[in-house]
């Protein structure tokens, strides 16, 4: 348990970095724009799943947490793709 | 418990997405006022929450095994992490407001004060909800077979990070 807890934080961290790395990075709007959603999806979930406990929990908590996270971090995509064509 | 949790949520998820519709008709302004902002304040900020969040897990895990000083401990931890939290997001408030900037200055900057803001006051709420399980944890008040507390304050706590986990991408890194 504590291992993996452990392990699922480094993941955060990296992935923190990764986003900010990105930002830092001369590229151009929509070569940053998955990546980081991406990012920020993954770390969502390991928050829901493994730091929540979350996973495996009887539903609907889980799905309502999880598709609170698709649909916010889907629909900031949504705006932030069309703003860039 | 949960209840609350999915309101603050939902709260949140609409702050969110008045900032990234209200940003598609002012795309340059938001970018131009971004770019003002100090990014490794609010990078420093999310490394702080989230191990703030992991050492909240540790604290559940001592529990479970009936470990309360041990819990006690880990959890005075993850408060201290919130507190620099709350010291960074602070000092970023005073420079800005010595700049001269404030909620009116305009639609990017109403977002980022406002939702910084009532995010900070959610981390003073956990902070206060985790100053209390602490408490209770230090006198031996849980045990392995009964510390929902520990467990409701925790679940609170992830949800402050996991707010902050989409906050930080959206006003200080996408653009």
């Amino acid at each position: 348990m504590t291992n993996t807890a452990t392990f699922q934080w480094l993941i955060l961290l990296a992935m923190t970095a990764v986003a900010v790395g990105l930002s830092q990075a001369t590229l151009p709007d929509n070569a940053l724009l998955v990546p980081v959603l991406l990012t920020t999806l993954v770390k969502g979930r390991i928050v829901i799943d493994r730091f929540m406990a979350l996973q495996g929990v009887i539903a609907p908590w889980r799905w309502v947490v999880l598709g609170w996270l698709a649909l916010v971090v889907g629909l900031i995509g949504y705006t932030f793709h069309t703003t860039q064509i | 418990m949960w209840f609350f949790i999915l309101a603050e949520l939902l709260v949140f998820g609409v702050f969110f997405l008045a900032y990234a519709f209200a940003r598609m008709r002012n795309v340059e302004l938001f970018n131009a006022s971004q770019l003002e902002l100090d990014r490794l304040s609010g990078a420093i900020n999310t490394v702080l929450l989230i191990s703030s969040s992991y050492f909240v897990v540790r604290a559940v895990d001592h529990i479970r095994h009936g470990r309360s000083r041990a819990c006690a401990h880990w959890l005075l931890a993850a408060m201290t992490l919130g507190g620099a939290f709350l010291v960074v997001k602070m000092a970023e408030f005073i420079a800005k407001t010595e700049a001269g900037i404030s909620m009116s200055t305009n639609t990017f900057y109403m977002f980022y004060l406002g939702l910084g803001f009532f995010h900070f006051m959610h981390v003073v709420l956990g902070m206060v909800i985790l100053g209390a399980v602490t408490l209770k944890a230090w006198k031996g008040g849980y045990s392995a077979t009964d510390h929902v507390g520990v467990e409701t304050g925790a679940a609170y706590w992830h949800m402050v990070d996991l707010v902050w986990i989409i906050l930080f991408p959206l006003i200080y890194v996408l653009h």
